[in-house]
């Protein structure tokens, strides 16, 4: 029950978010859609990952779009809204994508079973993921330095050059 | 006993159709990389669900990693779009469209 | 071929008469053209030695019973052959010498008329072919043969109507004649074609016996006789067909006396007669070619009532004496047909050579002016003249009395006895109009009277120089041609004999039924001649005819019953502004059009795939999650087995 409400409110805001045409509104709406999201993983057993969900996707990453929207001038930025000829293709193309979706899903023979109520404790998790996955975590961390080094150089370097240039 | 494995399938799903819909016709970089966001969090759901589903943990790490490689693209991404806006002006993807 | 000497020697002689006139040509387009007199040697040598020959076989093969042929296989498919040889029996004797002498006579005659023409030898050189290619057609053993021949003296009298090729008017004629002929042409091949592939030998002996009507249902022989007929109808000039003759005068008057009246259009009758058993197998096209030699016949004489060229009288009466042979024939009447094309090829031509003294003396074709101008200085043609117009008349003791009464004899035998009537009316239009022509040539009006008819006050031409009228080439053809026309008629019975052969039982009997037809057409020749007397011939007559006192009757005549309104506008319509544009829009729009989509559609279609590589990067994502759920749908369809 929770869980199509949930649901319900996930796509519901995602909805929003993607028609927006103010784009700190559209961040804001998909902002509540992460916050479902985490309800939903805690629903579905994942506690440790709902709060990360939040702290981090929610918190840092929307946060790091409002960042560089508000750093836009909004009146700058006229957008042609749906182009027929962008919408119309990837809206058969959805379709038929939801059709063999829901055709998948229901042929398979599994997926009427209901999800038993479990609940993966932090604890669990985490001794999971560092047994077996460590070199992965070692690796993301090696991915997160470059991220951090590129954006600062993307940021930084050109970007000064060029202001002085316009202005 | 919560819900059916294909209901949340279908779910993610259809957040996934979503997300594509966003990044293929919103004409503003910023909102494909948000509609690149929506379909990673459509993944995790699918993974989550999964990992309930098999009663196994992987899904739950590989949803970790998906939120860190998340994070990453939006940074490098976003840095990106702020230098393609200080070039051309504008946040149409047609304007930085070099290829004519 | 059976090796026996006599055989052999016929051979020879066939060949003899047919090809000599190919090599005068082939000689005299190639090397002699600037060497008038040689020309004219040449081609006046090659037909003597054809008549010498013609003779001889007519000779040698007038009492064979059955025909003789000569033939390769030409073509031989699975089913099909296609012999080719000659063929000799009565018939094609006959008219093989009828047209050497009338041939050998016109190219005599016109040593003097064509004397200073700059296309002296090409005249003769066209003569030749002519000659060559009838020839070969009399003789032709099988109907691709016949036809072969049928198109090169179609070709030939092309080349000779226009002649004098700086007159507009002349090439135009000798294009319309050559056209409409064609257009009968294409149904002679269509019959052609159908009987070859239904009987799988278009020999003619083998078309005329009696098997070949098994090989073919009765409904495709009697439309193969009626497309044969349609070839008949394009070269003998009958309705509706018709307008190239008239037209075809612009030749010079020995072209004119030779194709157009005595062998050329004859060659359809001749063909007719040919392939009678073959025709006879179906009464329908019989009853439907007697109809429309009735309305030829018919058609032409009214038109023949109002014309005031001579050669265009002449004309139309040519058309409507092969209407009245096609009667004769298509009622049954076999010899009949045959001997009043024989007396009438002699008559014809002898009243064409006779205009042909008038014209080329007073330099004018009209009736009136050659009246005026003194017509009846000149002696021996005018003899001449009259003797062929009483032939043409039907009066006796001439030859075409003796003919017109064996076709009428074998109308009467027919069904209907409005085929009767209709020959008789013809008789009485035909005296008419020959004695109408002769009246106003013979009888001009005095100083003193003002004729009344639609004259222009012309001075008299030139005068007469009477050593040309007189001149020994001209005179000779006329005197030998007169001969032949008095005497011919007399010969009724043994060309009957030969014709028939002893064993069959004769067509026609001439004189035992129906006793008081010949005198009914006598008198009304007689009638007809008494009221073009008295129209055109007496002193003080108002040069009248009755038709030309009914406005609206003389102008349907003298337009040709509005034929040549009727094909003008039909080409002009229907086939230029319908057809040939239909098919130029199609050509245009829908042929070029389609090709033009095609590489237009090519360039739209590259234009959009570039889009797709452009730098607009929503596209190329549009297109892998395109991809993505094709092949989404193509793993489900395979591995669910599809729904």
């Amino acid at each position: 029950m929770i869980f199509y409400l949930t649901g319900g409110l996930i796509v519901a805001s995602t909805a929003m978010a993607i028609t927006r045409r103010h784009m700190v509104h559209a961040v804001i709406y998909l902002l509540f859609s992460f916050f479902g999201t985490a309800i939903l993983f805690y629903l579905l057993g994942a506690p440790l990952l709902a709060a990360l969900w939040v702290i981090i996707y929610a918190g840092a990453i929307m946060v790091l779009f409002l960042f560089v929207v508000m750093m836009i001038r909004t009146d700058a930025t006229e957008e042609v809204m749906f182009p027929l000829n962008q919408w119309l293709p990837a809206a058969i193309f959805g379709a038929i994508y939801m059709a063999v979706g829901a055709a998948v899903v229901l042929m398979t023979p599994g997926t009427e079973v209901a999800l038993p109520l479990m609940a993966g404790s932090p604890r669990e998790f985490a001794l999971y993921v560092f047994q077996n996955h460590w070199l992965s975590i070692e690796i993301v961390s090696l991915l997160l330095l470059v991220a951090l080094v590129g954006a600062m150089s993307l940021g930084r370097g050109k970007g000064r050059d060029r202001t002085e240039d316009e202005a | 006993m919560i819900v059916p494995f294909g209901h949340v399938l279908m779910l993610a799903g259809m957040l996934f159709l979503l997300g594509v819909f966003c990044t293929l016709t919103r004409r503003n970089l910023v909102m494909i990389i948000l509609g690149v966001e929506v379909m990673l969090n459509a993944a995790a759901i699918a993974f989550v669900g999964a990992a309930l589903h098999w009663q196994s943990l992987e899904g739950q790490a590989f949803v970790l990693f998906i939120m860190a490689i998340a994070a990453t693209e939006v940074s490098v991404g976003l840095a990106l779009i702020v230098y393609a806006y200080r070039r051309s002006g504008s946040f149409d993807p047609s304007s930085c469209n070099l290829l004519r | 071929m059976i090796p026996f000497r006599a055989e052999d020697a016929i051979h020879m002689t066939v060949i003899l008469a047919t090809l000599t006139p190919l090599f005068a040509f082939l000689l005299i387009m190639l090397g002699t053209r600037a060497r008038k007199n040689l020309s004219a040697g040449l081609s006046l040598g090659a037909i003597a030695i054809s008549f010498g020959c013609s003779l001889l076989l007519l000779a040698r093969l007038w009492n064979v019973r059955e025909p003789l042929e000569y033939s390769t296989r030409w073509v031989a498919l699975n089913r099909m052959e296609i012999p080719f040889g000659f063929l000799l029996d009565p018939v094609s004797l006959l008219m093989l010498s009828i047209v050497t002498l009338i041939c050998l006579l016109v190219q005599v005659y016109s040593l003097g008329y064509m004397a200073g023409d700059p296309g002296f030898s090409r005249y003769y050189a066209f003569m030749s072919l002519f000659a060559w290619a009838m020839t070969s057609l009399v003789l032709s053993s099988s109907l691709l043969q016949l036809f072969i021949f049928w198109e090169l003296v179609g070709l030939s009298s092309y080349l000779l109507i226009g002649f004098w090729y700086e007159k507009f008017s002349a090439t135009q004629a000798g294009k319309k004649a050559f056209v409409m002929t064609r257009a009968g042409d294409v149904s002679f091949l269509l019959g052609l074609i159908l009987v070859l592939v239904h009987v799988g030998n278009p020999a003619i002996l083998e078309m005329n016996s009696l098997d070949s009507a098994g090989l073919m249902p009765s409904g495709i022989l009697t439309f193969a006789a009626l497309l044969i007929f349609g070839g008949i109808v394009g070269k003998s000039a009958q309705f509706p067909l018709m307008t190239w003759l008239p037209d075809a005068m612009e030749g010079p008057t020995p072209v004119s006396a030779l194709l157009h009246s005595a062998t050329m259009v004859a060659a359809g009758v001749y063909l007719f007669a040919r392939l009678f058993p073959f025709f006879a197998l179906s009464p329908t096209a019989m009853g439907i070619f007697l109809f429309i030699g009735t309305v030829s016949m018919i058609l032409a004489s009214t038109m023949a009532m109002v014309a005031r060229d001579i050669k265009q009288v002449w004309a139309y009466s040519t058309i409507s004496q092969l209407g009245f042979m096609i009667m004769g024939l298509a009622a049954g009447g076999y010899f009949a047909g045959v001997f009043h094309l024989t007396t009438h090829a002699g008559f014809k031509a002898l009243l064409f050579l006779c205009s042909g003294v008038f014209i080329h003396t007073w330099h004018t074709n009209d009736i009136f002016e050659l009246g005026k101008g003194g017509a009846r200085r000149l002696k021996i043609p005018v003899i001449a003249l009259v003797v062929a117009a009483g032939a043409l008349a039907g009066l006796p003791p001439f030859s075409g009395f003796f003919s017109k009464e064996a076709i009428l004899a074998a109308l009467a035998l027919s069904s209907h006895p409005v085929w009767l009537a209709a020959g008789l009316l013809g008789v009485f239009l035909t005296a008419y109009y020959a004695f109408r022509v002769l009246c106003i040539l013979l009888f001009p009006p005095s100083a003193g009277e003002e004729p009344s008819g639609p004259v222009g006050g012309l001075a008299p031409a030139p005068k007469a120089s009477r050593q040309e009228g007189s001149s020994r080439t001209f005179i000779w053809p006329l005197i030998i041609l007169v001969f032949l026309t008095l005497l011919l008629g007399f010969f009724q019975g043994p060309l009957q004999h030969f014709l028939l052969g002893e064993g069959k039982a004769l067509l026609v009997d001439h004189g035992e039924q129906a006793g008081w037809l010949p005198f009914t057409a006598l008198f009304l020749s007689l009638a007809g001649v008494g009221l073009a007397w008295v129209e055109f011939g007496r002193c003080g007559a108002a040069r009248l005819g009755f038709v030309e006192r009914i406005p609206f009757l003389r102008e349907l005549f003298s337009q040709r019953w509005y034929l040549d309104h009727f094909y003008h506008f039909f080409v002009d319509r229907i086939v230029d502004r319908g057809f040939s544009k239909l098919f130029a829009q199609n050509d245009n729009r829908v042929i070029d059009g389609s090709i033009e989509a095609v590489s237009r559609g090519t360039l739209e279609a590259g234009r959009f795939l570039a889009f797709l590589q452009s730098g607009m990067i929503q596209y190329r994502l549009l297109v892998s999650f395109a991809v993505m759920v094709l092949l989404s749908l193509y793993f489900f369809y395979r591995d669910s087995g599809g729904f």
